[in-house]
């Protein structure tokens, strides 16, 4: 897009609003990206694409109690990044996991060939798409730490984890269970077969709360090897404001093409309503137009 | 939804995978009379398997007082109540009623709940209450007029299973070697709909690693030829692990075969599910039937009276006498009327266990240390 363009656009937005489309997101070009900053002034000089979103009731598992209607979505681009500001109603923070604890979640989706539009349920076989998933939780755990079993019950207590050396502790001073993080021994991961068997869900150290993957049809969401997107979510007075941002040319095989005009797809979830994996809200390809 | 045969419950029905049993499949038998809730078995597994953080509120293994224990709270009574209609035809043995998989809500897979994390707060509430209140001034009669019992419980290693048939991402297999169900450490995205779908809440999610675990069935053990942890580790002897044959070729000098599929002493836990689960109960035979029959279905009233008479029955008594008396596998046994005699795969003697055992009187002096022999109490 022509510098001055965008200057029309960006003032034009200053002034009367956000513009509001429907059926296309249109990415616009701005002279830095805001990987963190859900308030940041650039975002507005965006069109807002009001996305409707429909409960997942196609296969089983569905989503029987609908809770997020729409999803607005925003996307501008800037030196060889292209970010999404994703932001929905959500009157509860769910950011934590238990048996019976969900957490809030939302993604997109690209296809690998933008001119064969797959399935816009995650593809289908022989036909790829590339899905950026952002978690509340992998938030928290960049911003505030691993969350941990003493996160979800600050009052619990364990004598002792097999061949983890508790630290010594003086008289008098309560002693502190020991975070996840300051297990690190094989003897010691032993005993936590997720992180031993490297399953991309357990993981300590993430640097970003978002993840890419792959699938071909339902049940087929499998980890890209190379992760390249980057995210990072507010939630503020009721409202998810999420960015996802990946890069506009990438030589990962794996990341689909942005080509002038391709597909997105989005799905959003609602821990509250223990939304999890098929339950879902979802929202069918709409044209992605990068200006 | 593909037709599967459930022996179990006499007919066929729906499943979501074909029919594939195991080249094998694991089973155990356990003696509900002889169990005295030690939890020796419980913390045998925890200690082995489930004491890393994220599986603090685990069990894979758990006894529980019936009949109000459970563990997680009411994992039974929740679905009963949400499974109707669950009746057997007492005269052929048939169920029909629906299962698991046939009475299911829109937009589910499998008829489940999901526990809360309450749930799993209390792994032993209801421990050793009886079913009634003892009025003032009772005493024993010979009659038990009120009653409770403890049930051992693990993963059952369903051939058709509940939380496989759940998983929307097939991260659950039944290993076509031994029938041990498994969920991929490595696939699992920790949905948890194997929890809510196992109808004996045996799938557990852990709050760490944020994927779902279950008992793993000691396969590193079972590989090797050994009895699960659970199993060698129980100081009542209460429990055998086998394999059990295809219902259609049982084999007498099998003795889970022998006990499951010849004298049908040991039944499974709630066949009417239909997962058509691999642990057999030998019924408790002072609780009231009504009960039983709900528990273990139909084929109570003979596994009592057949228990009753084991003694009379030289071949089923001798297997009830393996159990306990080895750590290896039994994979086939014969008596001698004095003996029972068990084989490990190979045909090798991997226990022999008398029918009466001998007795040894030793004098009440010992010449030896020139001391009295004293009982102490």
């Amino acid at each position: 897009m022509p510098l001055a363009a965008a200057a029309v656009i960006f003032s034009g937005c200053q002034k009367a609003g956000p513009q509001f489309i429907e059926n296309e997101v249109v990415s616009v070009a701005v002279k830095e990206i805001p990987f963190r900053d859900v308030n940041s002034q650039l975002w507005s000089s965006a069109p807002v694409t009001r996305v409707k979103m429909l409960p997942q009731n196609v296969i089983p598992p569905h989503n029987t109690h609908p809770s997020i209607d729409e999803v607005q979505v925003r996307s501008v681009h800037a030196s060889g990044w292209i970010a999404f500001l994703l932001e929905w109603n959500d009157s509860t923070r769910n950011a934590i996991v238990d048996a019976d604890r969900f957490v809030d979640q939302v993604a997109i989706q690209l296809p690998l060939d933008p001119k064969n539009p797959q399935n816009y349920m995650m593809g289908n076989k022989g036909g790829r798409v590339h899905i950026i998933h952002w978690k509340a939780i992998w938030q928290d755990d960049i911003e505030l730490g691993y969350r941990d079993v003493q996160h979800a019950h600050p009052n619990y207590w364990v004598d002792m984890y097999h061949f983890h050396e508790q630290p010594l502790y003086a008289e008098g001073e309560f002693p502190q269970e020991p975070y996840t993080e300051q297990f690190k021994t094989p003897e010691e991961l032993n005993y936590m077969p997720g992180l031993y068997a490297r399953n991309p869900v357990s993981v300590l150290n993430r640097t970003e709360p978002v993840e890419e993957a792959m699938a071909e049809g339902f049940g087929t969401f499998t980890t890209h090897p190379k992760q390249n997107a980057r995210g990072w979510g507010k939630w503020e007075n009721g409202k998810w404001r999420v960015i996802i941002a990946r890069p506009l040319i990438s030589d990962d095989a794996n990341d689909a093409p942005l080509a002038d005009t391709t597909s997105i797809a989005f799905a959003v979830w609602n821990g509250e309503f223990q939304n999890v994996g098929a339950r879902k809200h979802y929202a069918p390809w709409m044209n992605l137009i990068v200006k | 939804m593909a037709e599967v045969y459930n022996w179990q419950l006499k007919r066929k029905m729906e499943f979501p995978y074909e029919e594939s049993r195991p080249q094998r499949q694991i089973a155990y038998v356990f003696d509900t009379n002889k169990c005295i809730a030690c939890q020796t078995c419980t913390v045998a597994c925890k200690t082995t398997w489930t004491s890393g953080k994220g599986q603090e509120n685990m069990f894979w293994n758990n006894v529980e007082t019936k009949p109000y224990g459970g563990y997680p709270q009411q994992w039974d009574l929740n679905l009963l109540r949400q499974l109707n209609g669950q009746k057997w035809n007492k005269a052929s043995e048939t169920y029909e009623g629906k299962t698991i998989f046939e009475d299911v809500p829109e937009g589910e897979t499998v008829n489940g709940w999901r526990p809360k994390e309450r749930d799993y707060a209390y792994p032993n509430m209801g421990e050793d209450e009886c079913a009634g209140i003892v009025e003032k001034g009772a005493f024993f009669t010979g009659i038990h007029s009120i009653w409770m019992f403890y049930l051992a419980r693990i993963c059952n290693h369903c051939t058709f299973p509940g939380c496989l048939a759940a998983c929307p991402r097939k991260a659950i297999y039944k290993r076509p070697e031994d029938g041990i169900v498994l969920i991929d450490q490595s696939r699992c995205r920790g949905y948890r709909e194997c929890v809510k779908a196992c109808p004996y809440k045996k799938t557990f999610f852990n709050m760490v690693t944020r994927v779902s675990e279950k008992c793993i069935g000691c396969y590193p053990l079972v590989e090797k030829g050994e009895q699960p942890r659970c199993v060698q580790t129980c100081i009542g002897k209460i429990r055998m692990q086998g394999f059990i044959s295809r219902h259609d070729q049982p084999r007498r000098d099998n003795p889970i075969d022998q006990i499951v599929r010849i004298k049908k002493l040991a039944l499974p836990l709630y066949p009417q599910y239909g997962t058509e689960p691999n642990v057999y109960y030998v019924p408790p035979i002072h609780v009231p039937r009504e009960f039983l029959y709900q528990l273990f279905g139909p084929g109570v009233d003979n596994a009592i009276e057949t228990y009753r008479n084991i003694r009379d029955d030289k071949e089923l008594l001798a297997a009830f006498l393996l159990f306990g008396n080895s750590p290896k596998i039994i994979h086939s046994y014969k008596t001698d009327g004095s003996y029972a005699i068990g084989y490990d795969e190979k045909g090798n003697v991997v226990t022999r266990v008398p029918f009466t055992e001998p007795i040894y009187v030793r004098p009440y002096y010992d010449d030896k240390v020139k001391s009295f022999r004293h009982n102490t109490p």
